[in-house]
């Protein structure tokens, strides 16, 4: 022990000597080895005993703990996979379009990637190694099917972790000419790596619900065999969506952190563009994601009956009442900094968009209403009598799947309007066919608006199977029309547009800035309730009817009672996330110190409305 | 104190040390931490106010065969497995309804030989409409019929007796399972949910 003690100190004291800050760093080494402690302790008499099916740990339950580090090397994951993805859009903006404000936006956040980066693989060693401890039958059976695709995920990583280095230390030298499109480039493989770190995993957590497992052939079609397993893709698709989603409105919640402590105008200004960037990322993607998430429970459903209705009409069902309330949260947060943009940032706009701004608040507040209708009231007996059983009369009608996806996809037309809405204000039309132009556009609206509305309410008089397979699909492709004909539309028009109003940054109020923390929060949250979910949905199964669950902890807990540790698991991931925000800006800070000395300018990139050029552009 | 009311009462302490921090608080950063943790305590105390549903694994129940009688108890074991283990009734109706997702089983005992139901639980793709005619145009379903005595559910072949012995007591036939045809434990193979130890290369891909 005391050698441990010297070693301790001796890190202690090297990080001390180093900065101050080593003792954040300190703290998580020490924390990672106190995890690791129990395991190897309780390995030591599961061992004695003979082949072990389970280990555990006193007090938090070797369940809870795998859960709490699984889900937060998830999120960090999703971070890491979702801010490549956000900084390299950014990047091809800059690219493309000349404006570097957005370049140096990418590079702010391509800055955090290599903290993060570590941060995500130490939790990512925490689980495996908890994995390895506490469930070593399943780790064994798991290993067992997937050992080639293991070999691949290590060579991913290596490729990643080259690609990383050469895109962020390469920023400053792959500026210019042919140097920023192998840049560019490299910014794609980055992506192009990080989709199959992304998709190599999710097999493995995907077969454990949907399992594929053939007894012939080699390892690798084994292997093969049990990846693409029928939620595979749907999972890929919906975590790619969720994570572009988790990247924006980080993106934005740091902003909104950081405009509400600025102190000097330009920081405002710079921040308050920031944010707009990160909401807008985080809308564009959550427009794509309920039908993402559509396909994913069709084809659950597709696989197994029981298990999609497990989550959707079994005891899980109330979690979707929970996951409406949180995603219509979402959309009112995304819609309201709009709407907070439009008056702001656009002066004098505020009379002309008040009523069109109240009618969507109306909306949204209705179809909220309805999405988050249960489809089963909580009744006592007397009440359950007066209603005629546990489906009130009015309300009941409300609480099935055809009201809901028909809100659902309303809420995405919505959303999408306040976004034209905000994109037009403080210009004027110049176009010659202007006039017709809208005509068509408010006819696709209001006729795309009327159709989904009646596949809604013909719904209820159609065989389940048609709905499914029909009615839902095709509301799900009007959405899909109406954004794609409106947003080239609105381009077009607006590229000859004459500004009327110089969008002004810096002036949004400090609820603008709450508004993006809220919008980040919320998206953490539905991702760790969905995780919740998608683990729930396996019941008492390790791997769905093919490896049961037999420990202590095969049931899922109550949504009450898990809620709190998604509450738990989401302030810890905003907590880590500030860490690395804090640890990737230190150097910003003393930098921009001794400049401000020099200057007397804070650091910090003037972002005027239209791309005014900036710092380095304008000298 | 029931064991909600403690983790309302948590919930509650976090809404409550968010609201202090706002109150109290000037540092921009903290005030935030205190805006997360009131965001974080209302979906705690939300979640609280739903109805709270565990999901707890299936108890490995045994038939005890020497309490078993008559035919009427085998149906009457039968009925328990419909609405439990068996999960028959998570689709299918006695008697229409608008939400049942799969075929009304209403009198299905004297449309359908014994044979066929238990052809019918074991493979259900075998024969499709041989017996079981629809007037008209045949009814699609959104449902796909599961192997019975294959996992998830993986119910024994005593428990399939006793469900078809159910089947056909609820249309009114005579029951035409004997207490001697259930197999005795240690006599008789039965057929337990089976494990990965049991059954390590199942293809459990649905159909």
């Amino acid at each position: 022990m005391s050698v441990i003690r010297q070693g301790i100190a001796t890190i202690q004291r090297s990080l001390r000597a180093d900065r101050a800050h080593g003792a954040w760093l300190a703290g998580f080494l020490l924390a990672a080895g106190l995890l690791a402690l129990p395991s190897i302790g309780l390995a030591g008499e599961g061992a004695a005993a003979g082949p072990t099916e389970y280990r555990d740990i006193p007090y938090i339950g070797s369940r809870n703990l795998v859960w709490i580090v699984a889900q937060l090397h998830l999120l960090l994951a999703g971070f890491v996979l979702g801010v490549p993805i956000f900084a390299w859009l950014c990047e091809v903006i800059a690219w493309r379009g000349g404006e570097q404000r957005y370049d140096k936006l990418a590079k702010e956040f391509t800055k955090l990637l290599t903290s993060a980066y570590a941060t995500t693989a130490l939790f990512g060693g925490i689980l495996l190694f908890l994995l390895v401890a506490f469930y070593p039958k399943l780790m064994n059976y798991l290993t067992d099917i997937f050992f080639p695709s293991f070999l691949l995920y290590c060579l991913l990583f290596l490729f990643e972790t080259a690609t990383l280095y050469l895109y962020w230390y390469g920023w400053d030298a792959m500026q210019y000419g042919r140097k920023k499109t192998l840049h560019v480039f490299l910014g794609f493989l980055l992506n192009f790596f990080a989709l199959f770190i992304m998709i190599v995993p999710n097999a493995w957590a995907t077969f454990q619900s949907s399992p594929v497992v053939i007894s012939e052939g080699t390892a690798f079609e084994r292997a093969w065999a049990a990846t693409w397993n029928p939620t595979w893709w749907p999972i890929n698709i919906h975590r790619l969506i969720a994570n572009v989603v988790l990247g924006g409105y980080i993106c934005g919640a740091y902003a909104g952190v950081r405009y509400l402590s600025a102190k000097y105008k330009e920081d405002r200004e710079h921040y308050d563009w920031m944010g707009y960037v990160g909401n807008f990322i985080g809308v564009f993607g959550l427009l794509a994601l309920p039908f993402a998430g559509y396909w994913l429970m069709r084809e659950i459903y597709q696989y197994n009956q029981q298990m999609g209705i497990t989550l959707m009409g079994g005891f899980l069902s109330w979690l979707f009442i929970i996951q409406a309330m949180l995603i219509g949260v979402l959309f009112l947060g995304s819609n309201y900094y709009f709407w907070l943009g439009i008056t702001y940032r656009i002066p004098g706009s505020q009379a002309k968009y008040r009523r069109p701004i109240f009618w969507m608040l109306v909306s949204l507040l209705f179809c909220l209403a309805v999405w988050m209708t249960p489809h089963s009231l909580v009744a006592s007996i007397e009440e359950a009598q007066k209603m005629g059983g546990a489906h009130h009369p009015l309300l009941g009608v409300l609480g099935v799947m055809s009201a809901k996806m028909t809100v659902s996809n309303l809420m995405i037309l919505i959303t999408f309007m306040s976004f034209v809405m905000y994109w037009r204000a403080g210009k004027q039309d110049a176009a010659g066919w202007a006039k017709l132009g809208k005509a068509v556009m408010g006819a696709v609206l209001v006729l795309a608006s009327l159709a989904v509305v009646v596949l809604g309410v013909w719904g209820y008089f159609v065989p389940a199977i048609v709905r499914i397979n029909y009615f839902s699909t095709s509301q799900v492709l009007i959405v899909i029309f109406v954004i794609l004909t409106i947003t080239p539309l609105t381009a077009l028009l607006l590229k000859s547009a004459k500004t009327t109003t110089e969008m002004v940054w810096g002036n949004m109020p400090p609820r603008a800035g709450y508004s993006l923390v809220l919008n980040a929060v919320m998206v953490i949250l539905l991702m760790t309730l969905m995780g919740y979910a998608r683990s729930s949905s396996r019941v008492h199964w390790h791997v769905y009817g093919v490896m049961r669950d037999s420990s202590p902890y095969a049931y899922s807990p109550a949504l009450g009672s898990a809620s709190l540790i998604m509450a738990f698991c989401t302030f810890f991931f905003c907590i880590l996330v500030a860490f690395i925000f804090w640890v990737a800006t230190m150097g910003d800070k003393a930098k921009a110190a001794q400049g401000a000395g020099k200057t007397d300018l804070p650091h910090g990139i003037p972002a005027i409305a239209g791309g005014a050029p900036d710092r380095e552009g304008g000298q | 104190m029931s064991e909600i009311a403690q983790l309302q009462l948590i919930a509650l302490a976090i809404v409550g040390f968010g609201i202090l921090i706002l109150l109290f608080i000037k540092s921009n950063f903290f005030r935030v931490t205190g805006f997360v943790s009131i965001v974080l305590g209302l979906f705690s105390l939300m979640s609280l106010a739903v109805p709270q549903m565990a999901s707890l694994p299936p108890a490995e129940e045994t038939i005890d065969i020497a309490a078993i009688k008559t035919p009427t108890d085998i149906a009457a074991l039968g009925q328990t497995i419909f609405f439990s283990k068996g999960q028959c009734a998570l689709c299918h109706s006695i008697g229409p309804s608008e939400s049942a997702r799969c075929p009304d089983l209403k009198g299905i005992g004297a449309k359908l030989s014994r044979e066929f139901l238990y052809e019918s639980l074991t493979d259900p793709a075998a024969f499709l409409y041989r017996d079981y005619r629809h007037g008209g145009v045949p009814k699609e379903y959104p449902a796909t019929m599961p192997r019975i005595d294959k996992d998830p559910i993986g119910l024994s072949n005593n428990e399939i007796l006793a469900v078809i012995a159910f089947l056909q007591q609820m249309s009114g036939e005579p029951i035409s399972i004997s207490v001697s045809e259930l197999e005795v434990p240690g006599q008789a193979p039965s057929a337990p949910v089976k494990t990965a130890e049991s059954a390590p290369v199942a293809v459990a891909q649905a159909q």
